[in-house]
């Protein structure tokens, strides 16, 4: 409870993004607090943070889960300008969840306006394997294109979630190091991005 | 168990009522363990759930914008890493809501429609076309789809009337899109009621229950009560409506009733209070309370006036009898003095309202004028009967001295007593009846004045002034002004007087002022001459020594003083020009008049200077020494005549030249007429009053002197003719230059001006003597020759400085009369002279420096 005298830890913005019921909750609720929610209920925008350890060191992690719902798809753009870092989840058991991501990766882009923002995709539901509809292969590919690492999770089993966590804030972290480091370089870095990002556009 | 900490939110954002699931560690072990639960400031304790340790949902309050939420439990208040927003959702007509929004109709133009306006969202998410210009006409729209159009809520609603009006020219892959979009809308309501259900699960659960319970109690009603369950209420309602008619029959035939009771009572009342009336008028005239009597009167005659009825007339006439003599008596109270101007001005309008057919207002001022007369002459034969009093036994009785003295100053006091009285009658008593007569020309005493007595009112005031300004007049007396210092304090009581009035006609007082101020000015004057006449009393013979004048006594600054005070208590009562006086030498003869009153100041002072120098002169021959020593201040405190003489002749010099001066300036600045003949007049004569009085002293000095040399110089049977041979200057040279010496000295002390003049003048006379008695001598032998020659020489030589003309001549005259001598006596004499000089050197040293 009480304030320690250290600096406040460094703080990273994940967001989870992807469609409607693939479980971007379970898997937040999961890693928050080793917990698995069965029934389902579709979320608005929820908000975690606690502190972890994230090789040795202390940092806080900020955990942004939107709604899949297309409702909410005009207050996303809003959302997505604060993340960090992006966890975009699909369902192997759902081929349009799957379609959906590129969706996602498109919007995120748009708004980070970079293109080697930390993003990881994940594949959930990953204990329903005999309901699979999207091939590893399938998924890998597209991570490959989209140059990003691919993992499979069960929300369920806690298979790979702590890892999918932590891997995208080493991503974050590394990525913030490597931007303190280009301040020197000043904005010579950031045209580059600019100007990549138009030629996917 | 540490403090609970919250670490997540769901959802983070969402309107009051919000149902937020909040995580955390450390939440309490069960419900009870939760003590407060606080959601953007707002306690939603209430609202709690407890889930688990991780878990509990609660609904958020009114809480606006970004707060924390801070779970209490019983190890303490915790923190919070995690923050919710609260805000207040709009309510329209196409979204659904699991709360009672606003009690008024949320459609049509209700409350909402002031404020946002209701702006329907394109169905296909396109933007509207801007371009207003290629919309196609109303009218065409209204033939190509007839019956329909296209508003979105309407039922006559047609798509393709819509796609025209809004999306002329889009895109057909941008209207597939649309479609898309709308699908997708539609899908995602239905599966957004299932989740608005879901959300507001309770809600739903409780409107049911409600429903349910109504049901229920409605068939117990149907049970209880059959189907008509309204029956026994209507036949209650019946039944208590007659009962009430009954009711309110009786309690309106009861109010008839008092009604009359009361108007009967009130008849009553009235004829009760006419017959009471003349006891009641003898009552209030006990307690002089003519208002109330007054409007019983009028009452009574508003009520029965008119009356037909014989007895109230009969009551009536009794009660006009009673205020008749009401008003008798306040005829009498109105002329009965002295009395205030507000009693005065009460039953003036009393007797106005009591219809009285005379004019009270006159007749109270003539009243008034009448008393005030009778006030001041009443005060003057008071007065002048104590005069009287003070007069009649002392004429007989012929007391002493002193007792007339008393007489004389009571008789004053009683005068001014008199004027003083007279004023305060004017101040206190006029400005009432002004005002009196003030506010019955303007009306303000009830009733219509009578513009013509003005005049008369004005001339009766002035009457008034003038009859006090007649018998102040008289009570100053005849002859010579007895009031002589009491002047100025008059003016003043006469000038207040005249302040008080200001806003009165009052000339005659005007007058009476100018005439005092005269009389005052006058006095003062004499009084100041009388005083100085007796200076001379005073004098002290105390010396001042004044640089230029030499000695001189206290006398010219007595005086002074004397002159100045009289000035500055006229310039402080009669010279001071008050407003509207008029000046006072306005013309030349009073200007010579005071001129003269100041004259016989100065001359005052002059026969006072001359009595005090005539002072000493009967012990003229005593003062002056017989034999050569002088008898210089045998006393100390006494100064010899000649001194006194000489003090006077500086006095009058220093009086002449800067004492008159000064005194006229003081005076014309002070405000009496210019000065200048009177101080022209008072230098010449005093300084004819100098000049004689330099002679005087001359006179003195030299005749005793010239007396002596003729004795002296036959002192001892002296002969011209003596055959012993001159041994030096004989007594009597000596004797004439020690006595010179003296007067020098005394010159020198007191006098120096006048020392030079003085001892040249008493030389002349002393050559004069000494020439007579040489040439007289019969024979003279060669000695006798020798020693005259000596003589002469030496006063020759020691009288140098002051031998004039006429001086030298008798010396020279008196050389000539004595024989040759020879050649060896001429040295002798001149050896014997040498011997003389330088034995009386220091004596001669006097002479030596003639004054500067």
């Amino acid at each position: 409870m009480s304030k320690k005298p250290t600096p406040q830890p460094a703080l990273h913005k994940v967001i989870m993004v992807g469609s409607g019921g693939v479980g971007k909750s379970a898997l937040t609720l999961q890693f928050m607090y080793d917990e698995f929610v069965e029934d389902y209920e579709p979320t608005k925008a929820d908000s975690y943070r606690k502190k972890v350890i994230l090789d040795g060191e202390e940092v806080q992690i900020d955990i942004l889960d939107t709604a899949g719902q297309e409702d909410y798809a005009a207050i996303r753009d809003n959302y997505f300008r604060s993340g960090e870092g992006f966890l975009c989840v699909f369902s192997i058991t759902e081929e349009e969840s799957f379609q959906a991501t590129q969706e996602f990766r498109e919007q995120i882009l748009r708004v980070k306006n970079d293109e080697n923002i930390p993003f990881l995709l994940v594949g959930n539901k990953g204990d329903l394997d005999e309901k699979r509809k999207v091939t590893l292969n399938e998924a890998q590919g597209r991570a490959q294109s989209w140059g990003v690492p691919y993992v499979e999770t069960s929300a369920k089993t806690r298979d790979n979630v702590d890892k999918v966590f932590f891997d995208l804030m080493r991503e974050i972290r590394s990525r913030k190091m490597e931007d303190n480091k280009m301040s020197n370089g000043k904005n010579k870095d950031k045209s580059k991005r600019k100007k990549l990002k138009c030629t996917i556009l | 168990m540490p403090a609970p900490v919250v670490t997540g939110v769901s959802p983070k954002e969402g309107p009051p009522g919000t149902r937020v699931t909040i995580r955390g560690e450390n939440l309490g072990t069960k419900q009870n363990d939760i003590l407060g639960v606080e959601i953007c400031g707002c306690d939603c304790t209430l609202s709690t759930e407890w889930k688990s340790p991780n878990k509990i949902i609660a609904r958020s309050g009114p809480g606006k914008g970004r707060g924390q939420i801070i779970i209490t439990t019983a190890s303490g208040r915790g923190t919070c890493t995690v923050e919710f927003r609260g805000y207040f959702e709009r309510i329209g007509p196409l979204k659904e809501s699991a709360v009672w929004v606003e009690e008024a109709s949320p459609i049509g133009p209700g409350p909402w429609s002031k404020g946002t306006t209701f702006h329907i969202e394109d169905p296909l998410g396109l933007s509207v076309e801007a371009d207003d210009t290629k919309k196609l006409p109303e009218d065409d729209l209204q033939e190509l789809f007839p019956g329909c159009n296209g508003d979105l809520s309407s039922e006559q609603f047609s798509p393709g009337w819509f796609l025209l009006q809004h999306h002329q020219s889009t895109s057909f892959d941008d209207l597939r899109v649309g479609l898309t979009y709308l699908k997708r809308k539609v899908d995602g309501h239905k599966e957004g009621q299932l989740t608005f259900l879901k959300g507001n699960v309770s809600s739903v659960m409780e409107q049911l229950e409600v429903l349910e319970a109504l049901q229920a109690a409605f068939q117990k009603d149907v049970e209880d009560f059959g189907n008509d369950r309204t029956k026994k209420i209507v036949d209650a309602i019946m039944k208590s409506k007659q009962e009430g008619k009954v009711l309110f029959d009786g309690v309106l035939k009861g109010k008839e009733k008092a009604d009359r009771t009361r108007n009967a009572l009130g008849v009553l009342q009235r004829f009760r209070f006419l017959f009471t009336l003349p006891a009641a008028i003898d009552r209030s005239m006990q307690r002089a309370d003519y208002d109330a009597i007054i409007s019983d009167y009028s009452r009574a005659n508003n009520l029965f006036g008119k009356t037909e009825v014989n007895l109230f007339k009969k009551v009536l006439a009794e009660v006009k009898l009673k205020v008749v003599d009401i008003k008798n008596v306040l005829k009498t109270k109105l002329h009965s003095m002295p009395t205030t101007l507000e009693a005065q001005k009460k039953i003036i309008r009393n007797l106005v309202q009591l219809e009285y057919d005379g004019d009270p207002g006159w007749e109270a001022i003539n009243v008034h004028v009448k008393y005030i007369n009778g006030q001041l002459n009443e005060c003057y034969k008071f007065h002048m009967t104590n005069l009287e009093k003070f007069s009649s036994p002392d004429a007989k009785s012929k007391s002493s001295k002193r007792d007339k003295n008393m007489e004389k100053q009571n008789s004053i006091t009683e005068r001014v007593d008199c004027i003083e009285d007279l004023c305060d009658i004017i101040s206190l008593l006029l400005p009432e009846l002004w005002s009196l007569g003030q506010s019955y020309f303007s009306g303000d005493l009830y009733m219509k004045p009578d513009q013509n007595k003005l005049a008369e009112f004005k001339s009766n005031t002035l009457a008034c002034i003038s009859e006090m300004c007649r018998l102040v007049r008289t009570s100053i007396g005849q002859g010579k002004s007895p009031l002589v210092g009491w002047f100025p304090h008059c003016l003043q009581c006469l000038r207040s007087v005249a302040a008080q009035l200001s806003q009165i006609p009052h000339d005659p007082l005007t007058a009476l002022i100018h005439h005092f101020r005269m009389e005052c000015v006058k006095s003062v004057l004499v009084n100041a001459a009388e005083q100085v006449n007796e200076l001379s009393a005073k004098e002290n013979w105390n010396q001042i020594h004044e640089p230029n004048y030499g000695l001189i006594t206290q006398l010219p600054g007595l005086f002074k003083t004397s002159v100045n005070t009289a000035v500055t208590t006229l310039k402080g009562s009669a010279l001071q020009k008050e407003a509207k006086e008029a000046e006072l030498f306005d013309s030349e003869p009073l200007q010579k008049e005071a001129g003269h009153l100041v004259l016989v100041i100065f001359n005052n002072y002059k026969k006072v200077m001359e009595k005090l120098s005539a002072n000493g002169e009967e012990e003229q021959s005593f003062t002056v020494s017989q034999m050569g020593a002088s008898t210089y201040r045998q006393n100390q405190t006494t100064l010899s005549w000649e001194e006194k003489l000489l003090c006077c002749v500086c006095n009058v010099k220093y009086s002449c030249e800067v004492v008159l001066p000064d005194l006229c300036k003081s005076a014309s600045a002070a405000g009496l007429p210019p000065l200048d003949w009177v101080m022209k007049e008072s230098a010449a004569s005093l300084g004819e009053l100098r000049s004689q009085l330099e002679y005087m002293y001359k006179e003195a000095k030299s005749d005793p002197l010239v007396g002596t040399i003729e004795p002296s110089m036959y002192i001892g049977h002296f002969d011209w003719d003596t055959d012993l041979p001159p041994r030096g200057v004989r007594p009597y040279a000596n004797e004439i230059i020690a006595n010179l010496i003296a007067v020098h000295a005394q010159l020198e002390r007191c006098c120096n001006w006048m020392k030079d003049t003085a001892l040249t003048q008493i030389t002349e006379t002393v050559t004069e003597e000494v020439n007579r008695l040489i040439l007289c001598a019969a024979r003279m032998s060669n000695q006798g020759a020798m020693q005259a020659k000596l003589d002469i020489t030496a006063l020759q030589f020691a009288l140098a400085n002051y031998t004039s003309g006429p001086a030298q001549h008798f010396l020279g005259e008196a050389l000539e009369a004595i024989p040759p001598l020879s050649k060896a006596d001429e040295k002798t004499v001149e050896e014997l002279l040498e011997n003389y000089k330088t034995r009386m050197h220091l004596q001669l040293y006097a002479f030596s420096a003639k004054s500067k």
